[in-house]
This record gives structure tokens, sequence and C-alpha cells, in this order.
């Protein structure tokens, strides 16, 4: 099966600071939940942050469909079908919730059919209705984040990336918030999510990818990996000194 | 008794052109988190439009306002696109736009000076040295109307921000700009349209402030503080709150007047900046501040 979208060897960093990204890899298969773990300065949000269009690219390239995306804007991006929902889950404090889902289709040009796709995301997620009219900085964490992922599915995007959905959420929050996942890949999108907390990521993901030092270390089926005695290594030190 | 009320409507009365002088301010902090300390400077160009084409033509400044408005927000374009969109992209960028829009404040001040003189202005229609009688209470039209005006502008430009997809995309950018981004909204040119609008009101309510005070260029010195007093107490970037704070510090500053005296009013509006600063930093209605 072709990838959805294919990261290859990419090469990144903020500015004209130093690499983060050293030769990441990744290749991303229809309908499923793929997440990137690996250490506190692997690369993970900065990988999600290249793929989009935030940091330009150095060497390597992001196809998506066997198109290349690189050099593209962040609007650009999102205009082919790809939404990325940053650690701060991006929302707007002080607009209500449902301001909120309609920033989230703001460069449809048929407003019509935008209020009737914002009918149809609060019908699926109801604590949205009841919410409507509420700025949503008053929103819980787990609230917020229902909202930030609901607001990706306006644009029926085909994949939506999650830097660390889970951040800060007690863990049955976070069970919910990979049962939205669940519905949004029954809907045909994509998820390409960035975990810290690994071991949570990987059971509920299809597909892991690990990634140490800018670099794709491995890649397989989340059960797998989790088992996998690198991981062990990654995590609890055994690195040898470079 | 009377007196009391005489000196509150006096306060409600001044409150709507800082209100509309605050606003614009407050726009374009909001967005762009530029600290624009030209803009009483610009409030004093709008003045001079309206005092010219009132002195030579006989044109009643309520209709030069709107011209004022375009003109200055021509300028707030033309700003925008040789200064500011440039230093958007600098890492000192807040530290360099303070300098710049006091340079700004500088220039225009110099300008106007030696285009007009020092001397004070103002501009008499009939109706600023006029008043209403509401028994013993007396409520000056010039101030009346400029007030309605203001408020009258400013529902308009909060009915846009609340109600359009444009306007809504300028809330969005004020309050995440990264998310606004990738959300598609061109953060660019909302910054342009903010700022052409935040500079166009500056010249909407001088052509008000022409009528309402005395003025001549170096004056924009006293209004930055005020101003700014203004938007502190508000909260940053918010509209609704500056315009409270307007009515709120105006009214204080006119009973302060009553009871201290007239150079003690001004007075008010500073006491309050450092008030706020130390009680409620984020003001009426703004963002708590990060602990860092």
């Amino acid at each position: 099966m072709s990838a959805l979208l294919q990261v290859s060897n990419v090469v990144a960093g903020y500015g004209d600071g130093p690499a983060i990204l050293n030769g990441a890899s990744v290749k991303v298969q229809p309908g499923k939940v793929h997440c990137i773990i690996g250490p506190n300065g692997a690369g993970k949000s900065t990988l999600l942050k290249a793929i989009v269009g935030m940091l330009r690219i150095r060497e390597g390239d992001v196809r998506f469909k066997g198109e290349s995306v690189k050099g593209l804007r962040p609007d650009q991006v999102l205009r082919k079908g790809i939404c990325f929902v940053p650690q701060e889950r991006a929302l707007f404090p002080k607009m209500t919730v449902r301001e909120n889902l309609r920033m989230g289709g703001y460069s449809m040009r048929d407003k019509v059919e935008l209020e009737r796709r914002i009918d149809e995301i609060e019908a699926r997620f109801p604590i949205l209705k009841e919410r409507r009219d509420q700025h949503a900085g008053t929103l819980s964490g787990g609230q917020q984040q229902t909202l930030s992922m609901a607001r990706t599915m306006i644009l029926r995007p085909e994949i939506v990336m999650l830097d660390e959905p889970s951040l800060g959420l007690a863990p049955k929050i976070v069970a919910e918030i990979f049962d939205i996942m669940r519905v949004m890949t029954e809907d045909g999108i994509t998820i390409l999510l960035v975990e810290q907390n690994a071991l949570m990521g990987l059971k509920h993901a299809d597909w892991g990818v690990v990634l140490d030092l800018g670099r794709t270390l491995f890649e397989g089926p989340g059960q797998e990996i989790l088992n996998d005695p690198r991981i062990q290594e990654l995590y609890l030190g055994g690195r040898k000194a470079a | 008794m009377a007196d009391m009320i005489q000196i509150l409507v006096l306060g409600l009365a001044l409150g709507g052109v800082y209100a509309l002088m605050g606003s614009g301010l407050s726009l374009v902090f909001g967005v762009m988190r530029i600290v624009n300390l030209a803009h009483p400077s610009l409030v004093m160009a709008g003045a001079y439009i309206a005092y010219w084409a009132f002195r030579l033509g006989g044109v009643d400044p309520m209709v030069t306002l709107p011209v004022a408005l375009v003109i200055l927000a021509a300028t707030g374009v033309l700003l925008y696109k040789l200064v500011f969109e440039r230093e958007a992209r600098s890492a000192k960028y807040s530290e360099m736009t303070v300098l710049l829009t006091f340079a700004l404040a500088m220039v225009v001040e110099g300008a106007l000076g030696t285009a007009f003189t020092n001397t004070q202005r103002v501009t008499s229609p009939d109706y600023a040295t006029d008043a209403f009688f509401i028994g013993s209470v007396f409520i000056p039209k010039g101030q009346l109307y400029s007030g309605i005006v203001s408020l009258t502008i400013i529902s308009a430009l909060a009915l846009f921000l609340k109600f359009s997809a444009f306007g809504n995309a300028i809330r969005a950018t004020t309050q995440n700009r990264d998310a606004a981004e990738l959300l598609g909204v061109n953060v660019n040119l909302v910054g342009l349209v903010s700022f052409a609008i935040g500079i166009g009101l500056a010249g909407a309510a001088g052509a008000l402030v022409s009528f309402v005070f005395s003025f001549f260029p170096a004056k924009h010195w006293e209004w930055i503080a005020i101003l700014m007093s203004l938007v502190v107490l508000g909260g940053m970037g918010s509209i609704l709150g500056t315009v409270l704070a307007a009515f709120i510090l105006s009214i204080v500053a006119a009973y302060v007047g009553f009871f201290f005296g007239a150079t003690w009013s001004t007075l008010t509006f500073f006491v309050a900046l450092f008030v706020v600063l130390l009680v409620r930093p984020q003001g009426l209605f703004g963002e708590k501040p990060e602990l860092a």
C-alpha cells in the first residue's frame, strides 16, 4: 500500500539555529492512528511543525499523496487536507465555542455549508452544543481538547496531526481523547500524533514511530514497539555515550 | 447634589472621545503587539485636518470626520507597509516598535509644528460653545455630540469584530496568532487592516478633539499617558475594557477636578496607571499575565 504521507530524511531546525531533525522519516498509512514517541528533545513536535510548514525544511522531502508539500505555508498545507493541532490546543479563549468552530472553517468559501458542518459536529459532540455560547477559555482541559479536535473535522481533512493531546489531562479524560481519535479514523481521517507518554500513546496507536536525536530509530505496530527491548534502553538510559 | 450630577455628566461627556482614542490604540496593540506611542500625535493630525477644513472652508468637523478617518487610515497602510511589516520579522520586535513609534510621534509633532506653528487652536462650530439644560444641569453640546459620535463608531467597530468573518479573524489573531495562522487566516493582512482601522480611528477622534479641546502639536505627550492608563486599566488589547476604563477614569477625573482643582484631575490617570499595574496588572478584561 502506498503511503498517504511520506516524510523522507527531513533536516530542519528553528530559524538559523542548529538542526533539530537530522534525517527523520515517517510513512503514514491511510486510516490508521500513528504515534511518534521518543525522549525529550528527540524532535517530535519539530517534525510536525516541519510537515505543516511552520519550519523550513532544509533537506529531505514531505510528500502528501505523492505530491511534495515542502515549502508550502501552513494555510496551504491545510488546504491540501493536513490539519495540525499544536500543543497549546490553539483555541481562541475569548471567543465562544461556536465561534471557535467557525474559525475552523475560515478558509471555506461556502458559509452555509460551514454552518451545516458545525451543526453536524455539535450533533456528534453534545458537550460542544451545550457549551456553544461559552468562551472556550472557560472549558475544562478535556473539553478544550475535544473542541480542538472537533474543530479540525470541519474541513474534513485527510490527516490530523496532534501534538501531545493528552498533556495535562487526567487518565480518564485521556481515554476519551483517544476514543475521539477512533471516531475520527472511522470517518476516514488518518491520525499522526506525538506523545511524551510513550506507553499510553503506543497502547492506543496502530503504528509507532520511535524518534531520537532527530532521526527515526525504528517503527512498527504499536504493540510490538511496546515490547521492544530497544524502548527500555532508550527511556531507561542505556544509550551509549556519543 | 446638583453639582455632583453636573460633574458626572461632564465626565461622561468626555469619556466618549477618550474611549474612541483608546480603542484604536487598543486594537493595534491587541493584534500587532505594538504599543503605538504615536497614536495621539496622529489624533492631532486628524484635529488639524478638521481645523483647517473648518477655518478655510467652513466645513463642520462632523463632516470632515470621515475624511480624516480615511486619510489617516491610508497613512496607516503606508506606515505599516514601510515600517512595521518589515519590523515584524525582527527578533527585537517589541523593543523596535516602541522606539519606532516614539520616533514617529516626534516626526509627526515636528511636521505639524513646522506647518502650522505651535499656536493653540480650536475648531469652533456653533454647537461647540452651546449647551442643553436639564433643570440646572447643563450639557455642553460639543462634548455630547462628540460622545455620541464616538460611541456610534465604537459600536460599529464592535459589531464588525463580533459578526463579520474578517472581524472574527482579527479577534482570533489577537487571542492566538499562531492558531489563527494555522487555520488559514492571513495574519499579515489582518495586521495591515487592523493597523489601518486603528490609525483611522485616531483621525476620526482628532476631528472630534478639534472642537472639544484646544490643541497644539506637542499636546499629544499629555494624551499618550492618559491613553496608556485607559488601555492598561481596560486590559491591554480589550476594546470593551478600554471603553469602560475611559468612562470610569474621565468621571473620576472630573470629580477630582471639582474637589481638588483642575490641575489635579489629569493626575487621576497617572495614579490609576500605577495602581492598576500594582494591584491588577491584567486590567479589567485582560489576560492574567503568565508567571515567568
